[in-house]
């Protein structure tokens, strides 16, 4: 079984849909239509480049290519980790890096070597294709688990104060923030895998059995992927908040107010 | 016990001290005084390190307090903060907690020691079981102070320990710490129960002198 193509014309019946919501926009006076149509238009934009690009990727199948372009996923993902957080990008930028290309390259290379068992293990179909998926499912939880982090401790600054005069150690004193901040940081995802199937159809089994695979495939690559991507995730969000404390912290064990982009007096 | 040297100070352009030094002896009981924003609150942050002097040094025991003696001074002191805000622990559970932070490994947090205090600080057993954010202020800062005392260190800097507790307790508590000859106390207060002590120096931080 052959995945059907769709004809350019084809194509553009679908994005004929679009049509719908603009006229209910115009109808309802909802003001999407010009939002609308610029995402869309990016979006269409967007993935013409990366198909063509991929196209090539997978034709070349060159080692150090798709590694590069992995690490250029990674860097994309750091930066809208960061973007996305209260912390200024120049301090914590090579921490971030480091642990997500960390925690991405080690469960990757897990799947491509001992649960897929391919033979090029740096294969783009593999690597690039699960990489995108783990970097874009694990990053809001990265973002969650950094920013609360380093939040909290800023807002209970007496409390974290008084855990230092205690007697606590460093680890001992952050302690209750990182707890809580990589429970948060997973809560999402650890919940998603409970509705998965009912809910919700993943991407990654539609494109699976759309390519012509059997359903128990799709199955199969699904919970892999799913398990995957909890488990880089908890790796990420831990070894940046164990990586950034060195830049974010003083040698006192005081957080500086530095590394926050609006530097509130408080 | 803790000399302040020639310290400068200030947040954010606000200058807090200039040159400022102090010395307080082992065994001393001092009142720091004086209006808010003249810095006796930093005092206590600069001998435990949640600030720097620009200039000046800080010593404890005859040590300057650096990124390393720092960690060492935060397990002779007791500190008690103005206002104390633990979050969502339970009295119990956050006598476990800090009995279970390694340096205090060796203390007892719970028995005998624990319900004397408790009986001297007129607190009733049940409050162990209660969420320490449901406490009252007097509550609370009775329960910090016995906290302060299970970590049997003999250095106490107070940020206003008694300023919720009533008459009576007040001058229970403020003769509590002044009593005990070995400790060292140093107490941010305006209350006539710790400036009429006969034992207590005062220092005016207006003045910056010993009154």
């Amino acid at each position: 079984m052959e995945i059907i193509d769709i004809s350019l014309y084809s194509l553009l019946l679908a994005i004929l849909l679009l049509a719908v919501p603009v006229f209910l926009s115009r109808i309802y006076g909802l003001g999407l239509t010009k939002l609308l149509l610029s995402s869309a238009g990016r979006m269409i934009v967007q993935l013409v480049l990366i198909g063509v690009f991929l196209k090539y990727l997978f034709l070349w199948n060159n080692t150090v290519i798709n590694l590069s372009w992995l690490i250029v996923m990674i860097l994309a993902a750091v930066f809208s980790a960061i973007r996305g957080s209260a912390m200024k990008p120049g301090k914590i930028i090579l921490p971030v890096f480091v642990s997500f290309a960390l925690a991405t390259f080690t469960v990757i290379f897990y799947l491509n070597i001992f649960v897929i068992r391919l033979d090029y293990i740096f294969d783009a179909r593999y690597l690039i294709v699960l990489g995108g998926m783990l970097l874009g499912n694990s990053l809001r939880g990265n973002i969650v688990g950094i920013d609360l982090f380093y939040k909290s401790i800023r807002k209970e600054t007496k409390k974290y104060q008084y855990l230092l005069s205690l007697g606590a150690d460093y680890h001992e004193a952050v302690k209750p923030y990182m707890r809580e901040s990589i429970r948060l940081a997973l809560k999402p995802t650890i919940a998603s895998m409970a509705t998965i199937g009912i809910v919700a159809l993943p991407g990654m089994m539609t494109g699976v059995i759309l390519g012509g695979a059997s359903p128990e495939v799709a199955i199969k690559y699904q919970i892999m992927i799913m398990i995957s991507i909890v488990v880089s995730t908890i790796i990420s969000v831990l070894l940046t908040i164990l990586m950034t404390s060195g830049v974010c912290f003083t040698k006192y064990g005081v957080l500086r107010n530095d590394i926050f982009l609006k530097n509130k007096t408080e | 016990m803790i000399r302040f040297e020639n310290i400068d100070l200030a947040y954010q352009g606000n200058n807090v001290f200039s040159d400022f030094s102090l010395e307080i002896a082992q065994g001393e009981k001092v009142v720091l005084l004086g209006k808010s924003g003249l810095g006796k609150s930093s005092l206590f942050s600069l001998i435990l390190g949640f600030v720097q002097p620009q200039n000046g040094k800080v010593f404890f025991n005859e040590n300057r307090v650096d990124e390393r003696i720092v960690w060492n001074v935060r397990q002779k002191v007791a500190f008690i903060d103005q206002e104390i805000s633990i979050g969502d622990y339970s009295v119990s559970e956050w006598l476990t907690f800090v009995s279970g932070i390694k340096a205090n490994h060796s203390l007892s947090f719970g028995g005998k020691r624990l319900k004397e205090l408790m009986d001297f600080f007129e607190l009733s057993r049940d409050i162990l079981n209660k969420d320490i954010s449901d406490l009252s202020g007097g509550e609370k800062q009775r329960v910090a102070i016995i906290v302060s005392v299970l970590l049997e260190r003999d250095v106490f800097l107070l940020d206003e320990v008694t300023s919720a507790l009533d008459e009576n307790l007040k001058k229970k508590t403020a003769e509590f710490f002044v009593e005990r000859k070995d400790w060292t106390v140093v107490s941010i207060s305006h209350d006539p129960v710790w400036l009429k002590n006969p034992w207590v120096k005062v220092f005016d931080l207006e003045k910056k002198t010993w009154k």
